[in-house]
């Protein structure tokens, strides 16, 4: 019960904690140091996958509500800071909360289903946005988003950047609009800069495109 | 809810578990070789209520075959623990000698569990919805994650396709009030605690037709 409450306290005192320190977006805890040194078995990483099945479907594809991200072919760094970043509190969600706490994963089972994840191919029948939105999101992508996005919206893996292209419209939306006001904690300050100015509908169009791009191609 | 609320689906009256508990508790297992033995103790003591070869006729006693060997195993240590309990089955899983739990389990996974019969087909079909596809708004996962197809189970995950409705709607209402807390990183609790009444009927009553494919 401890670990599942000290995450909420510490989001509750979070705007004075902000104002004292700021912690670097991308400062990775102990769990996500240890994971990202581990060589993932994917093999093993398959079978440790089977409690997330249920939401993200077995071939990882997610919900194409958008309510459970697609994971296959996500980097494996950005998957080991997101689930790190889960199990410290920097990031929050309380549904996931008892299937993915360091009471059931620990740095190696992170860093085998990372491995396992980055290697599955990634399904392009994944939720769109309405396409309306897709030319004014071209141009806002571009402007804003490509620098660390990349061009195909395949992200960076030794920066963390994830791979945008070919997820969810609604969960793209959810995560953008979490980001751009503060409520997703482990954001990167310039992408937050970056963002900051956008209305929703500049989100959703920016998200529609995103969605509408096709899967990258992966070496 | 009470078990009286299931209602098309027979249950034994008090008189007959305190009789088969007794028949149980008074019975010294036999004999020296254990392997040998598994199927002495299965004919003679675990019949009276898991039936023969596991498939249990009264519908509140849990079909055991066909389960993974070895959460058979974990379950028997667990009753002997105390880290499962129950009224019925702790006293008997008490009386076993420690030697004659893997032979049982191995006995009892190699038999074939046998599907009954949905009664209420409208249940069974939004119980499916449930088992393939779990609740995204209240963040129930969809079983067959951990269950997978048919609800065959994969190793610490039990087999539950074919089993009685009845059994597995109190597991899951054990499981969200805590009664039952020996699952595997509390699963089992946090996915019972976000589900409705309904959807726990439901489900329940979708397995019992579940058969391998
Ligand atoms: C009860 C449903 C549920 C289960 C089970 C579950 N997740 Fe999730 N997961 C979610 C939800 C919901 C989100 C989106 C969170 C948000 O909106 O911020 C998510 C997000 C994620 C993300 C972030 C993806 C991204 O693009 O940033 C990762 C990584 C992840 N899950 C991994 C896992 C792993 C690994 C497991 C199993 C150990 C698991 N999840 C089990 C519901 C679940
Ligand atoms: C300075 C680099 C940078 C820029 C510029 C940037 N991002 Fe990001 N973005 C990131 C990083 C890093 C993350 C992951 C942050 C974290 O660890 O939580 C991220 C995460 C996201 C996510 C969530 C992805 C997921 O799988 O959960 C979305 C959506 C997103 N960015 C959209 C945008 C949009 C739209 C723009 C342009 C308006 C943009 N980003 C600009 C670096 C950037
Ligand atoms: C007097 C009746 C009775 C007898 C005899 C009996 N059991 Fe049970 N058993 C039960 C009941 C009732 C349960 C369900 C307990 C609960 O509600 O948690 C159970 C549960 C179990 C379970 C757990 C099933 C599951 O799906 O989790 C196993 C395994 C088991 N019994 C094995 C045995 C074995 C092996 C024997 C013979 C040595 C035996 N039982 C004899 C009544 C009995
Ligand atoms: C994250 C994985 C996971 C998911 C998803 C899951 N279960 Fe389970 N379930 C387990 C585990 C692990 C056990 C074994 C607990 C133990 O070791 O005692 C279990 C046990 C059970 C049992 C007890 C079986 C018995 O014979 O006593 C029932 C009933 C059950 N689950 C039903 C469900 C239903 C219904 C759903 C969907 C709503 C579901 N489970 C989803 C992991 C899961």
């Amino acid at each position: 019960m401890n670990r599942f409450l000290n995450p909420l306290i510490v989001v509750a005192l979070w705007p004075s904690v902000a104002l004292a320190q700021t912690p670097v977006w991308n400062q990775v805890g102990e769990q996500a140091k240890n994971a990202l040194q581990i060589k993932g078995d994917a093999a093993r990483g398959a079978a440790a996958f089977v409690p997330c099945q249920g939401c993200h479907r077995k071939d990882a594809s997610g919900r194409t509500s958008g309510a459970y991200p697609r994971l296959s072919g996500q980097h494996a760094t950005v998957l080991i800071k997101q689930i790190s970043d889960f199990q410290s509190g920097r990031r929050i969600n309380q549904k996931m909360e008892p299937f993915i706490g360091e009471h059931v994963l620990n740095a190696f089972e992170i860093a085998d289903i990372a491995s396992y994840l980055q290697g599955l191919p990634i399904s392009a029948t994944n939720g769109k946005g309405p396409g309306s939105g897709v030319s004014r999101g071209n141009e806002l992508y571009k402007k804003d988003c490509v620098e660390c996005h990349g061009s195909w919206g395949e992200g960076n893996a030794e920066k963390f950047y994830p791979m945008v292209a070919a997820q969810h419209y609604r969960y793209l939306l959810r995560q953008a609009q979490l980001i751009r006001d503060g409520d997703r904690r482990n954001s990167n300050p310039d992408m937050v800069k970056a963002i900051k100015p956008y209305r929703d509908s500049d989100l959703e169009a920016v998200a529609d495109y995103m969605s509408q791009l096709a899967p990258p191609d992966k070496k | 809810m009470k078990d009286s609320d299931i209602r098309h689906r027979f249950k034994p009256d008090n008189g007959f578990l305190k009789i088969a508990a007794i028949m149980t508790m008074g019975w010294t297992f036999p004999g020296t070789s254990a392997a040998a033995d598994a199927h002495t103790i299965a004919a003679t003591v675990c019949i009276a209520c898991h039936g023969d070869d596991g498939n249990s006729v009264i519908p509140t006693f849990p079909k055991i075959a066909g389960l993974q060997e070895g959460y058979i195993v974990k379950q028997l240590r667990d009753f002997r623990s105390g880290a499962r309990t129950s009224e019925v089955m702790s006293p008997v899983a008490a009386a076993l000698k420690p030697e004659d739990i893997a032979p049982l389990a191995a006995y009892y996974s190699s038999r074939k569990m046998k599907p009954g019969e949905a009664v209420d087909r409208e249940a069974a079909g939004f119980g499916k919805m449930v088992y393939l596809d779990g609740n995204e708004e209240s963040g129930v996962p969809a079983c067959i994650g951990c269950h997978q197809a048919q609800g065959v189970g994969y190793l610490i995950y039990p087999r539950i396709g074919g089993q009685h409705a009845p059994y597995v709607a109190h597991q899951m209402k054990d499981f969200a009030s805590g009664d039952r807390s020996n699952d595997f990183g509390r699963f089992m609790r946090a996915i019972a605690r976000r589900m409705t009444e309904e959807e726990i009927q439901s489900v329940a009553e979708y397995l019992v037709g579940l058969d391998e494919r």
